[in-house]
C-alpha cells in the first residue's frame, strides 16, 4: 500500500534544513530553531495570561554545538522551526592537529571536523592513543557538524 | 575524658568553644565550627557530669555553655540513672529547681532547658516510684499563689514541660525507655496529675478573667496559662485498657478530638468549664493571638465525646449548654478576622463530633438558631473570602474558615433524613445564591469587587503548575453542589437561567466583534473585558453545575443523585417530553425562544444549557473566532459533558428504584436522544481536536470525553455506530493535519480510545473492517517503511522520522487500551511490531529520543499486560525483552556520548530499562492470569525446553544497569528509587540467582546493598535490609559455606548489627533491620558471639558490663539455637524492641 503523500525514495538535494512546526507539538528532548540555532529543547512549559487567555510555551533549548543556552516564548498556535538532524558513525582513522579522520562508508576518509571539547575529546584521544578502535557518531544540522559520541567498534 | 581535667578549665574550654558557635558564619571556619561542636557533643557525653554541670550552672556567664550543662545533666541522669543514688536524684531535682527560682533573669532557652531536665526527671522517676510526684504540684501551687507574675510564669515553664515530657508525643525527650514504659507513664499521668495541672490552670485563669484591668506583664502570664489550658485539653487520652501494641506508638499532638476518660468526668462536665473559656474569651477576643488559644481551647471542648458522658440526654445537655454559649458568643458582635478561622472549627467540631441524634435531641428553637447562625456566618465568610481574594492575600482566614463551615455543612445534609424534613431548604438556598453572586460579575454578581464596590481587574501570568480551579475548589464546590441538590427547586432553574442568559449574551458579543472584525480588519482593537466577564461567569456556572448534577467518584460507576431524580420526578408531570426532546435537540437555538419551553424537564434544560454554550463555541471556531474564545470554557464545557455522560448517558434502570421519565426517554439505552447525544458529543470532540490541538489541556480533556464516551461497552456500541466515529479512526490513520499536530501524550489517548472502541459490538464484517481502518493502516505503513531496500539510508530523514516516531507512540496507546477481555487480541498485535522495535533499535542506535522511545514502548506493555499473560506469552515477552536488552548492550557498551540535555534526562535509557525490568518482576506479584482464560483457544502446546524466565531478563538487564549505576547517578532521585525496588525486588524473588552471577556482577551488588543500607534514605535503606534475609536463608538452604554470598552475609551481619545495637537508628526500620538481623545470625552464630563478646570486653565498667550481658542473653533467650523459624524470628523481634529499649541509650555512650 503507497501512499502518495509520502515519499521515502528521494534523496535530500536541495531539501530544506528546516520544517515547520506548531509549537504545542513540539516535544522535550526534541529539536527547535532557536534565534538561528538548533538547539535540543531542555525544558517546556506551557502558561497563560489571564485564567481566559491563550497558552504560550515557554522554551528553553541549548545550541546542539557551541552549549549555548537559548530561550523562547510564544504562542503554542506558533509554527516553530525544527532542524533536520542526522547522525552518522564514522570510522576513526587517525587524530591530527586536533582535527578527526573519519572514514565514511564510501571509503572516503574527511577530516574536516574537529575534536570536540571536553570530556568527550579527551575520551576520543586518549582511546585513540591507546590504539583502540572506534565509531564516532556525527551529528549534523543546518549546515553544521559535529562529533557527539563515539563507541568502541564491535567485532 | 572531662573528669581528668578541672573544672575551671572544663569551663573555660566550652566557654571558648560556644564564643566560636556563637560567631557570626564568616568569622570562623567549618573546621572551628566543627571541633566546637565535638566539644560539647563529648562533654555531654561524659560520665557522670554532675558535679562539672552543678559548677558550671553556679560560675558561667554563658548561656549557651548553662543551657549544654542543663542538657548534660538531662542526659547523664537517664544514661546513668540505675548506678545513681536515689537520693543523689532528688538533691539533683532539687537543685534545679531552686536555681530557676533564684535567677528569674535567666535567659528563657536555658531556664526551659533546665525545666525539661527537672521534667524528664520526675518522668524517669516515676517508673521507679522513687520521686513523688506529688511533691512537685505542691511546690507548683505554691508559686502559683504567689502572686508574683515572675514566679507564676516559672510555675506554669514546669507544668508545660512535665505535660510535654508525659504526652508521649513527639515532644517527648528520647529517654531510651521502651514505648511501653512511656506508655504506662501517660496513663498514669493523665488519670490524676494531669487533671491537677487542669485545675492549677482554671482557677489561675478564674482569678484572671475576674480582674478589671490587666496590665501587660499579667495578661502575658494569663496567656501563657490559657495555652496550657490548650494543651491540656489537646491531649491524646490514652484508653485504659488497650494491649501493648497500642501504646507502641507515638501518638499525633495535633488536631486531637478529646477523648477523656471516665475520671475526668465531674471535672469537664462541670458546667463552669466551658462557661470560664466563654466568658475569657469574650475579655480577649481582640488580642489576636490569645484569641486563638481560647477559641482552640472551646473548639476542643466542641469535639469531646466518649466514655466521660454517662449516658446521651448527658450528650444532649452538654452540647445545648455548648450551642447556647456559642450563640451568645456570636450574637451581638462584630467578628474579628483573628476569631473566624477559630469560629468554624468550634462549628466544625461540634457538627462532626456528635451524633446526630444528639443534635436533634436539642431543642427545637435552639437548633433552628444555631442553623440559622450557622447559615449567616456562612455567607459572610463566603463573601470576606472572596474580597480576601480580590486583595490578593497572603494568609486567607475567611478562606479556610469559609471551607470548614462547608464542609460541615456536607457533613449534615449528607445525613439529611435525620433531621426535621426540609429543615435545611432554606439555608441552602441562601449559601448557594451567596456563593453565585461571589462569583459572578456585577450587576448580579459581586466577583472583583472591593469593599467599597471598585473593580479590580488583572490579569496575571498562570503557569501549567496552577491547579485548575474544578480541582482547587473541589471540596468548596463539593459542598455547593450538595447544597443545590438539597434546594433543587431553586438551584437548578438559577443556574439554568444565569447561564442560558450568559450564553445568549456571549453570542451576541462575538457577533458584535465579528461585524466589528469584517469591518476594520485589525483585531487588536477588540475590548476582551466584556467577553472574559462572560467567560469568567460562565466557567463557575458550569463547575457548579457539574458538581450538582453529578458525582465523579473513582473506580464505580457514578449514579444519579437521588436528589436530582426525585426532583425530575416530582415534576414529571408537568412536563412535556416532546418539547423536552426538541429543547435537548436544538442547542444552536436560544432556549426562550422554543414555544413552550417552560413546561420542559429542568435537569435536562440544564444541560441544554450547558450544550448551548458548547454550541455558541463550535460556531464561533467555525467563524474563524478562535482567538477569541477562552480555552478556559472549553476545557469546562468538556469536563462537564464528561462528567455528565458517565452519570446519565444510557442511564441503566435497573439501578435506580424509581426513575424520572424524562431522564430515561431522553438518555435511556436505545432511545434516540442517548443516539443524538453521542453523535453530538462525537463531533464536539472532532471540531475540538481539531481547533484546539494549540491547548494542550484542553485537547487533553477532550480525549478524555472520548474515552469515557468508549471504555464502557454499552456507550461504545453506539459511538461506532457514528460515521464521525470511523471518520476521525481514518483520519487519525491517515496521520494528516491536523490531528499530528496535538501533542504526544493527546495522541497516545487518541489511540487508546480508537483502540477501546473496537471492541464494541459489530458484526464480524464491521469489526474487521474497523480494524482494517484503524490498526493495519499501522502496521501497513511501519511494515512498507521498515521493508524498504533503502530503509537503512533514508531513516534519518525527517518524513521518516516521524512516522516511526508517531507509529511507537501509537503503539504505547495500544498497550495503554489493554484490558482483561482485549488482551489476547492486543497482544498478538503488539508482539508482531515488538520484533520489529528491535531492528529499529538497530537502526536507530546513534539517536538517543528514538531508542528512549522503542524502550518505552516495551515499557508499556509489560506494565499493561504481563500480569493477563499465561505462561507461554510471558515467555514470548521474556524473550523479546531479552533481545532488546541485548541490542542496547551491544550499541551502548563502551558508549561515551556527549549530551546538552538536562543531567537526569540524560539517563532517561537506565531508568526506562530498570521500570522494564521491575515491570516484568512484577508478575511474581500480581497475576490474573492462572487459567490462561483470556488466551482460550490460542494457547499452543507449552513451550517447555526453550524456557527464558523472568530471572534471565532480569538478570541480564541487572548486567547491563549495573556497571552503569555509578554512585553520582544514585544522586538523582528517580534513578535511586528505581534502582532500589529493583535489585530489592531481585533479591527477594530470585535468591537463588544470586549466587550464579559473575563475579564483578555480584560485587557491584552487595556493594549497592552496603551503600543503600548505609547511606541513603530511611526509605531505601529499608529496602536492602529487607533484601538481606532472602539472602542469607538462601545461604542457609544451599549450606554451603565459603561462598561469595555467604562471606558477604557475613559482613552485613556486623554492619546490621553496629546499625541496631550502636547507631541511633530509625524506630521504623527496627523490624525490618531486626528481621535481617535474626536470619543473619541463624546463619552466622559464631560471628554473633564474637560481635557481641568484643562488645562485652569493651566494657571496663562491672555494672554496664553486667547489664549488657544479660541484655544480650535475654535477647537471643527465646530463640537458642537460633533456627529459621517463624515462631522463633517473631519471638527475638519481640526481644529485640526490649533489647533496645533497655540498652539502647547506654550503648550510644562513648
Amino acid at each position: 500500500m503507497a501512499d502518495p503523500d509520502l515519499d521515502f525514495t528521494s534523496g535530500d538535494a536541495g531539501a530544506s534544513t528546516t520544517f515547520p512546526m506548531q509549537c504545542s507539538a513540539l516535544r522535550k528532548n526534541g529539536f527547535v530553531v532557536l534565534k538561528g540555532r538548533p538547539c535540543k529543547i531542555v525544558e517546556m512549559s506551557t502558561s497563560k495570561t489571564g485564567k481566559h487567555g491563550h497558552a504560550k510555551v515557554h522554551l528553553v533549548g541549548i545550541d546542539i554545538f557551541s552549549n549555548k543556552k537559548y530561550e523562547d516564548i510564544c504562542p503554542s498556535t506558533h509554527n516553530m522551526d525544527v532542524p533536520n538532524t542526522k547522525r552518522n558513525d564514522y570510522q576513526l582513522v587517525d587524530i591530527s592537529e586536533g582535527f578527526l579522520s573519519l572514514m565514511m562508508d564510501n571509503g572516503d576518509v574527511r577530516e574536516d571536523l574537529r575534536v570536540p571539547e571536553g570530556d568527550l575529546g579527551k575520551e576520543i584521544e586518549s582511546k585513540f592513543a591507546a590504539g583502540e578502535e572506534m565509531l564516532v557518531t556525527v551529528l549534523s544540522a543546518m549546515g553544521e557538524e559535529s562529533a557527539v559520541a563515539v563507541k568502541p567498534m564491535t567485532k | 575524658m572531662m573528669a581528668a581535667v578541672g573544672a575551671p578549665e572544663v569551663i573555660s574550654q566550652l566557654e571558648s568553644a560556644a564564643k566560636v558557635l556563637m560567631a557570626p558564619p564568616s568569622m570562623v571556619s567549618t573546621e572551628q565550627r566543627q571541633h566546637a561542636e565535638h566539644i560539647f557533643l563529648s562533654f555531654r557525653k561524659s560520665k557522670s557530669p554532675f558535679a562539672v554541670c552543678k559548677h558550671i550552672l553556679e560560675t558561667s556567664k554563658v548561656d549557651y555553655v548553662l543551657f549544654q550543662a542543663a542538657t548534660a545533666i538531662m542526659e547523664a541522669v537517664v544514661r546513668e540513672w540505675i548506678l545513681l543514688e536515689k537520693n543523689s536524684i532528688e538533691s539533683l531535682r532539687t537543685f534545679l529547681l531552686t536555681y530557676v527560682l533564684q535567677r528569674p533573669n535567666l535567659q528563657k532557652y536555658v531556664r526551659e532547658q533546665i525545666l525539661l531536665a527537672v521534667a524528664v526527671i520526675v518522668k524517669r522517676g516515676s517508673l521507679d516510684k522513687s520521686i513523688n510526684c506529688k511533691s512537685i504540684f505542691h511546690e507548683v501551687s505554691q508559686l502559683i499563689s504567689s502572686g508574683n507574675p515572675t514566679v507564676q510564669t516559672l510555675a506554669c515553664s514546669i507544668l508545660t514541660a512535665l505535660l510535654s515530657e508525659f504526652s508521649s508525643s513527639s515532644k517527648t525527650s528520647n529517654i531510651g525507655l521502651s514505648m511501653e514504659f512511656h506508655g504506662s507513664c501517660k496513663r498514669i499521668f493523665q488519670e490524676d496529675d494531669l487533671r491537677q495541672i487542669f485545675m492549677l490552670t482554671m482557677e489561675v485563669l478564674q482569678e484572671f478573667s475576674r480582674r478589671e484591668n490587666l496590665n501587660a506583664q499579667m495578661s502575658c502570664v494569663f496567656q501563657r496559662y490559657l495555652a496550657l489550658a490548650n494543651q491540656v485539653l489537646s491531649w491524646n487520652f490514652l484508653p485504659p485498657n488497650l494491649g501493648r501494641h497500642y501504646i507502641a506508638m507515638f501518638e499525633a499532638t495535633q488536631n486531637v478530638m478529646l477523648k477523656p476518660t471516665e475520671s475526668w468526668r465531674e471535672t469537664l462536665l462541670d458546667h463552669r468549664v466551658m462557661d470560664l473559656f466563654f466568658t475569657v474569651h469574650r475579655k480577649i477576643r481582640e488580642d489576636s493571638d490569645m484569641a486563638q488559644d481560647s477559641l482552640q481551647c472551646l473548639a476542643q471542648l466542641a469535639s469531646m465525646h466518649g466514655p466521660i458522658f454517662p449516658d446521651e440526654s448527658a450528650q444532649v445537655t452538654y452540647l445545648a449548654h455548648l450551642v447556647e454559649g456559642l450563640l451568645n458568643m456570636i450574637n451581638g458582635i462584630e467578628i474579628e478576622d483573628s476569631e473566624a478561622v477559630g469560629i468554624s472549627n468550634i462549628i466544625s467540631n461540634l457538627i462532626s463530633t456528635f451524633p446526630r441524634s444528639v443534635l436533634t435531641a436539642l431543642p427545637n428553637e435552639l437548633f433552628a438558631s444555631f442553623i440559622n447562625c450557622l447559615t449567616l456566618l456562612t455567607c459572610s465568610f463566603g463573601r470576606s473570602a472572596a474580597l480576601e481574594e480580590v486583595l490578593d492575600k497572603d494568609d486567607m482566614v475567611y478562606m479556610e474558615a469559609y471551607d470548614k463551615l462547608l464542609e460541615s455543612w456536607l457533613t449534615l445534609v449528607q445525613e439529611d433524613e435525620h433531621f426535621p424534613r426540609g429543615c435545611f431548604v432554606q439555608p441552602a438556598v441562601q449559601v448557594f445564591n451567596s456563593y453565585i453572586q461571589c462569583h459572578l460579575a456585577a450587576p448580579d454578581g459581586t466577583r472583583n469587587l472591593t469593599a467599597n464596590g471598585v473593580a479590580s481587574h488583572e490579569e496575571e501570568e498562570i503557569n501549567e503548575l496552577q491547579e485548575d480551579d474544578r480541582e482547587l475548589f473541589s471540596d468548596q464546590l463539593a459542598s455547593i453542589g450538595m447544597l443545590g441538590r438539597i434546594a433543587a427547586d431553586h438551584c437548578i432553574p438559577l443556574l439554568t437561567g444565569l447561564l442560558e442568559d450568559r450564553v445568549t449574551r456571549l453570542h451576541g458579543q462575538l457577533q458584535r466583534h465579528q461585524q466589528h472584525l469584517m469591518a476594520s480588519a485589525d483585531p487588536g482593537t477588540v475590548e476582551r473585558k466584556v467577553l472574559d466577564d462572560l467567560y469568567e461567569d460562565i466557567h463557575w456556572l458550569i463547575l457548579v453545575s457539574g458538581y450538582l448534577l453529578a458525582d465523579d467518584p473513582q473506580g464505580e460507576t457514578p449514579l444519579i443523585p437521588s436528589e436530582v431524580m426525585e426532583y425530575s420526578i416530582k415534576h414529571s408531570t408537568e412536563v412535556d417530553i416532546n418539547t423536552t426532546l426538541q429543547l435537548l435537540g436544538s442547542p444552536g437555538e436560544k432556549a426562550t425562544s422554543i414555544p413552550g419551553c417552560n413546561r420542559t424537564d429542568s435537569v435536562i434544560r440544564l444541560l441544554s444549557a450547558v450544550l448551548r454554550t458548547s454550541e455558541v463555541e463550535s460556531r464561533a471556531t467555525r467563524a474563524s473566532l478562535t482567538e477569541l474564545l477562552s480555552p478556559q470554557m472549553g476545557k469546562d464545557i468538556v469536563w462537564f459533558l464528561r462528567r455528565w455522560a458517565k452519570t446519565y448517558l444510557l442511564v441503566d434502570e435497573k439501578l435506580y428504584g424509581q426513575i424520572s421519565m424524562p431522564l430515561s426517554t431522553a438518555f435511556g439505552a436505545d432511545t434516540e436522544g442517548a443516539q443524538w447525544i453521542v453523535g453530538y458529543l462525537l463531533e464536539k470532540v472532532i471540531n475540538n481536536l481539531s481547533v484546539w490541538s494549540s491547548e494542550p489541556e484542553l485537547a487533553n480533556d477532550t480525549v478524555e470525553l472520548l474515552v469515557t464516551l468508549v471504555e464502557k461497552r454499552e456507550r461504545a456500541n453506539i459511538v461506532v455506530q457514528c460515521e464521525n466515529w470511523w471518520n476521525l479512526a481514518k483520519q487519525f490513520a491517515s496521520r494528516s493535519p491536523p490531528l499530528h499536530m496535538l501533542s504526544s501524550t493527546v495522541q497516545r489517548t487518541l489511540m487508546k480510545a480508537l483502540v477501546l472502541g473496537g471492541f464494541a459490538h459489530m458484526d464480524s464484517d464491521t469489526k474487521q473492517q474497523y480494524w482494517a481502518e484503524v490498526l493495519h493502516p499501522l502496521q501497513q505503513r511501519f511494515l512498507n517503511l521498515i521493508n524498504q531496500e533503502n530503509f537503512a539510508q533514508i531513516c534519518q530523514e525527517e518524513a521518516v522520522k516521524q512516522e516511526i516516531v508517531a507509529t511507537l507512540e501509537a503503539l504505547c496507546g495500544i498497550a495503554e487500551a489493554t484490558q482483561i477481555d482485549n488482551v489476547a487480541s492486543l497482544f498478538s498485535f503488539l508482539m508482531d511490531f515488538l520484533s520489529s522495535c528491535i531492528g529499529l533499535m538497530e537502526v536507530y542506535r546513534n539517536s538517543p529520543e528514538t531508542v528512549n522511545l522503542i524502550i518505552e514502548v516495551f515499557v508499556e506493555v509489560a506494565h499493561k499486560q504481563i500480569c493477563y499473560l499465561g505462561e507461554t506469552k510471558s515467555m514470548k515477552l521474556y524473550e523479546v525483552c531479552l533481545t532488546l536488552l541485548q541490542v542496547y548492550s551491544k550499541n551502548n557498551l563502551g558508549r561515551k556520548r556527549l549530551d546538552v540535555a538536562a543531567e537526569e534526562d540524560q539517563y532517561q535509557d537506565l531508568l526506562l530499562i530498570m521500570e522494564l525490568l521491575t515491570n516484568l518482576l512484577s508478575k511474581e506479584f500480581i497475576d490474573f492470569s492462572d487459567t490462561d482464560e483470556v488466551f482460550r483457544g490460542q494457547e499452543q502446546s507449552s513451550g517447555a525446553g526453550r524456557a527464558v524466565s523472568a530471572a534471565d531478563v532480569v538478570l541480564y538487564g541487572v548486567n547491563i544497569v549495573l556497571p552503569l549505576m555509578s554512585q553520582d547517578l544514585l544522586k538523582f532521585p528517580s534513578l535511586c528509587n528505581q534502582y532500589y525496588k529493583l535489585i530489592t525486588f531481585i533479591c527477594e524473588i530470585f535468591p537463588e540467582k544470586i549466587p550464579q552471577l559473575p563475579e564483578e556482577l555480584f560485587k557491584s551488588l552487595m556493594c549497592s546493598l552496603e551503600l543503600g543500607m548505609t547511606s541513603m534514605s530511611s526509605e531505601i535503606s529499608q529496602l536492602c535490609l529487607e533484601a538481606l534475609s532472602p539472602l542469607a536463608e538462601q545461604c542457609a538452604k544451599t549450606q554451603e559455606k565459603d561462598t561469595p554470598l555467604f562471606i558477604a552475609t557475613r559482613h552485613f551481619l556486623k554492619l546490621v548489627f553496629d546499625m541496631l545495637v550502636l547507631q541511633k537508628h530509625n524506630t521504623e526500620m527496627t523490624v525490618a533491620a531486626g528481621e535481617a538481623l535474626y536470619t543473619l545470625v541463624c546463619l552466622h552464630q559464631a560471628e554473633y558471639s564474637e560481635l557481641v563478646e568484643t562488645l562485652l570486653s569493651n566494657q571496663r565498667d562491672a555494672v554496664i558490663y553486667q547489664r549488657l550481658a544479660d541484655a544480650f542473653n535475654s535477647l537471643t533467650a527465646s530463640s537458642t539455637p537460633p533456627t529459621m523459624d517463624r515462631k522463633q524470628k517473631v519471638a527475638f523481634l519481640k526481644s529485640l524492641e526490649e533489647f533496645v529499649a533497655n540498652v539502647g541509650g547506654l550503648l550510644c555512650v562513648k
